[in-house]
């Protein structure tokens, strides 16, 4: 059993429960042991725009925690994984940088030392477990659900620091879904950004984005909209209603984590994996045999 | 501590304004040089046709040195970051992240910061996280928290003096 500490980040802990139960919930079926650590921040990235040497001081410190205990870091939420990933790059490779931002870290008696790997969901699922691993697992495989992928900006660019797919034509998450039955399939929206880092400040804005990437699938008559960030899916699916607003739509499309469509794959209870916080209309998809 | 001391006024205007000068003058000498003004990161900016934001034009811009100009202007501000324009960038010129040093800048001159980003930034400094854990509903309108679907309690900074110490030392250095 491979052991990671997980690294929760802010919006999944705090209001994204769905994810974070569904990834409790899967990993342990897949030989992946999470543990928890007391003492992490915000990763800051979602307040770059404000300070960027918050943004490397805050993820040193968090790697530095998980580094303590001699563990690799698991961080669900793409831009967590950025900001971690992006930190561990400048570290490793400007010394200068490295010993300011340690200089930060000794109060708390931490230090970066670039020990720890840094996975991403995608990382973790497509090539740690591997797709052989989840075909093992699949026990109700889904019957050809039409899906739409999304992966989430953050996953994927920029690719120079090193992402967990290819930038411009992602398909980890596609060979996943093969894996457990789901048919998934390219539309021309599939690399739009979700605009969720404008809810700060533009919020209209933001929703527009969302509604208009939805939009677009539905026209396309995808069963499901699949992914893979917290940001994004409280985008798709808390404020999908609204979000169908700003473009004048009904909008009406099942959004799921992957890890939650992986887990009813799996033969696990839905309330296990969160379905009943999903607000978007997935009781159209009839998972798992019954009416969600 | 305080917002203000994370963004500006903690220290003196001349050495604040030293250190800007300083960094953008990097940002003029490294970036701009290697534009040539092909604009595909236009063309693929998530922003671009929502709010008009055209990056090629802010690296220009940068170029020529009209730089308060932007420090002061909300268009800054539209950037999503969704990384398009550095990934595809022929020229390894990354208009995404001259934007989050313009942004970083006006902050530091003591701009007023828009929107929820106070807020944000206010959260993390007082409890570690960017907000508060929170009671969501369900698909048939129960309120419920993260104890009542056996969540573990959420790991946040355990010596919040240690960690302000921390953020306050970031804000005498700066950016």
């Amino acid at each position: 059993m491979k052991k990671y500490a997980v690294y929760p980040g802010c919006v999944m802990p705090t209001e994204q429960y769905a994810y974070e139960m569904s990834i409790r919930e899967i990993m342990p079926h897949l030989d992946i042991e999470l543990v928890d650590l007391k003492g992490f921040s915000c990763c800051s990235e979602p307040i770059k725009s404000v300070n960027q040497m918050l943004t490397l001081a805050l993820s040193a410190r968090n790697i530095a925690i998980a580094e303590k205990e001699e563990l690799d870091i698991f961080a669900p939420c793409p831009m967590c994984h950025l900001a971690l990933s992006d930190c561990k790059r400048v570290l490793d490779t400007n010394l200068m940088m490295n010993k300011r931002v340690n200089s930060y870290l000794t109060d708390e008696g931490l230090k970066y030392t670039g020990t720890a790997e840094i996975v991403s969901i995608l990382d973790l699922l497509h090539d740690i477990v591997g797709i052989d691993k989840i075909k093992e697992k699949v026990k109700k495989p889904l019957k050809d659900l039409k899906t739409a992928t999304h992966y989430g900006c953050h996953l994927i660019r920029p690719s120079e620091i090193g992402r967990s797919d290819d930038a411009e034509n992602p398909q980890k998450m596609e060979n996943i879904l093969k894996t457990i039955g789901a048919k998934p399939e390219y539309y021309p929206e599939k690399l739009d950004c979700c605009g969720a880092l404008l809810t700060a400040n533009l919020p209209e804005s933001a929703l527009t984005k969302t509604g208009q990437k939805l939009q677009r699938v539905q026209e396309q008559e995808f069963d499901a909209f699949i992914d893979t960030c917290p940001w994004c899916h409280r985008q798709y699916d808390s404020k999908q209603i609204k979000a169908g607003e700003t473009v004048a739509a009904k909008l009406e499309v099942p959004v799921l984590y992957l890890t939650q469509l992986l887990g009813i794959s799996m033969g696990i209870p839905k309330e296990k994996l969160g379905l009943n916080l999903n607000l978007s209309p997935i009781e159209k998809l009839n998972l798992g045999g019954k009416k969600t | 501590m305080t917002i203000t001391d994370l963004t500006s006024m903690g220290e003196s205007q001349t050495e604040l304004k030293k250190e800007i000068n300083e960094r953008l003058q990097r940002l003029q000498d490294e970036i701009s040089d290697y534009c040539y003004q092909c604009a595909k990161c236009t063309s693929g900016c998530e922003a671009h046709k929502l709010l008009e934001l055209e990056p090629h034009k802010i690296v220009a811009l940068l170029k020529k040195g009209l730089i308060d100009e932007m420090v002061n202007s909300d268009v800054i501000w539209t950037c999503m970051s969704c990384f398009k324009c550095r990934e595809r960038c022929p020229q390894n010129v990354a208009p995404v992240e001259v934007l989050f040093a313009l942004k970083n800048i006006a902050v530091a001159s003591g701009q007023q910061i828009p929107g929820n980003y106070t807020a944000m930034l206010q959260s993390v400094l007082s409890m570690g996280l960017l907000q508060e854990v929170k009671n969501v509903l369900t698909r048939d309108n129960k309120t419920v928290s993260r104890t009542n679907l056996g969540l573990p309690e959420v790991s946040k900074p355990t010596d919040h003096t240690k960690f302000q110490m921390m953020l306050s030392k970031i804000a005498v250095e700066k950016v």
